[in-house]
């Protein structure tokens, strides 16, 4: 008697995948693949559309400067906002249901930032890191929604994943590198720049030159000269880095759509759906990356050589 | 960069929606919750810190109870040597009363017994005299004054007690 239920629950498992093989290879055979092989086109209820990834986001409504991506952004602010509203609404000491959920997800966060930061920036940095990583796994799971991209409008599909428009990364990169400046600035004041303009050993050596110590003063002003060219490399590191957070985002979320897309249109059946669940991870991941990222170059932004190396 | 779509419109919508993005989960999630977890984990302190304080009392309570315990055990030891003692002193004080009472019954009996025997002899001592003058009277047949006679028979007699006493 207790084996009949295992047994039951194996069995259904085995019919499933049956099922699953059964249907995967009739739209291998049926789709795109199968009609290159047969020299024919496929079948009907198998034929997709090819795959013609656009890069730029696409305006549905004619005369309107909205992009796809754009209504797709506003979709994800509000979803995140009615999760966080719900959430909050009518808070108990003792939580449960959405605010429990929320809760534990924050707490996370929370104990996150506080251990790569510390305690006292943690708290200051928390906001930004997390609101960049939800708004990046919701732009990535709502492109996974059924009937995301399906909805057209002037022959633009209405919804596009956010992340996979340029201008989404790009401002995310911006906003991260402005924050992680100013809050490098705030905590250093101006000795922060230094990092990019060190002409203090340069003056030092040209200083020792002119008053005829030559031999430290050539050697402090060759130091001087490297430590303006390392000043000049440090803050281009900084520009690329922005250009790096950039096209990481949007190359992989780009890229995880286009493999969707051309996985649909070569075998439309089953295989996607794996292809479905390697994006929910890629999106998280890169969502994760990016916080990650900013959270890590802010805590450098903010700590003290000095601090680095105790 | 415009074949990728970059598009400064677009990115500046992009940055405002992010912004309010942050705005509005900053005031209407992080704050609200950061702050109910800051609280929950005051709550969580207090009642820690309360229990640990209960606790304490508790075991403060409990030596004191030991404490009173102890006390009231020696005071019922104390009584109950008390008790004893006065019990015996009691018994003692008795013990000494009925010996005295017997004492002066004993006193009394033999005074009582004394002033009898004084009686007695002084009874016997008078009959004797009668009996002597009645006797006197019949032997001599002569009637002497009589409370002479009896005047000189006391004098005699009491000679001759103190001459048995002597």
């Amino acid at each position: 008697m207790t084996e009949k239920p295992f047994l039951k629950r194996f069995l259904n498992l085995r019919v499933i995948l049956f099922i699953g093989l059964a249907l995967a290879i009739v739209s291998f055979i049926g789709g795109s693949v199968g009609a290159m092989f047969r020299n024919s086109s496929p079948l009907v209820f198998l034929a997709t559309s090819s795959p013609q990834p656009v890069l730029p986001a696409e305006k549905p409504f004619a005369g309107l400067f909205v992009t796809n991506t754009m209504i797709a952004s506003w979709i994800s602010i509000l979803v995140l906002f009615g999760l966080f509203f719900f959430a909050s609404r009518k808070m108990k000491l003792l939580p449960g249901g959405l605010q429990n959920l929320v809760e534990f997800f924050c707490e996370v966060a929370i104990n996150f930032t506080d251990d790569v930061a510390g305690k006292k920036w943690g708290r200051l940095f928390f906001p930004v890191c997390f609101t960049i990583f939800l708004f990046v796994l919701t732009n990535a799971w709502l492109d996974l929604t059924p009937g995301f991209g399906t909805v057209e409008m002037n022959g633009v599909p209405l919804l596009r994943n956010a992340n996979s428009d340029i201008n989404v990364p790009l401002m995310l990169a911006v906003v991260s590198f402005c924050f992680v400046e100013y809050q490098g600035f705030k905590a250093k004041g101006a000795s922060y720049l230094q990092k990019f303009f060190n002409f203090g050993l340069l003056a030092c050596g040209f200083r020792q030159l002119f008053s005829g110590r030559f031999k430290n003063g050539l050697k402090d002003t060759f130091m001087g000269i490297v430590a303006v060219f390392a000043g000049f490399i440090e803050g281009l590191s900084e520009l690329i880095r922005m250009i790096s957070f950039t096209f990481r985002l949007f190359g992989n979320m780009l890229a995880g759509t286009i493999v969707v897309m051309v996985m649909i249109y070569l075998v439309p059946w089953v295989i996607p759906s794996l292809f479905y669940g390697l994006e929910a991870l890629l999106g998280f991941v890169q969502a994760l990356i990016f916080a990650g990222l900013t959270l890590g170059f802010l805590t450098m932004a903010v700590t003290s050589e000095r601090e680095e190396t105790s | 960069m415009a074949g990728l779509g970059l598009d400064l419109p677009t990115f500046i919508s992009q940055l405002i929606s992010f912004l309010i993005l942050l705005a509005l989960l900053t005031f209407f999630g992080y704050k609200p919750i950061r702050a109910m977890l800051d609280q929950r984990a005051r709550k969580i302190k207090e009642s820690l810190e309360r229990e640990e304080d209960t606790k304490r009392k508790y075991e403060q309570a409990q030596l004191t109870v030991q404490e009173e315990i102890r006390k009231a055990h020696e005071q019922g030891q104390d009584i109950v040597i008390r008790a004893t003692q006065t019990g015996r002193e009691i018994a003692e004080k008795a013990e000494q009363e009925a010996e005295q009472e017997a004492q002066a019954a004993i006193k009394r009996s033999r005074a009582e017994a004394q002033r009898e025997r004084t009686r007695a002899i002084d009874e016997l001592r008078r009959e004797f005299v009668d009996t002597s003058i009645l006797a006197a009277e019949k032997i001599i047949e002569e009637t002497l004054d009589k409370e002479k006679h009896r005047s000189l028979i006391e004098e005699t007699l009491k000679e001759s007690v103190t001459f048995k006493e002597s």
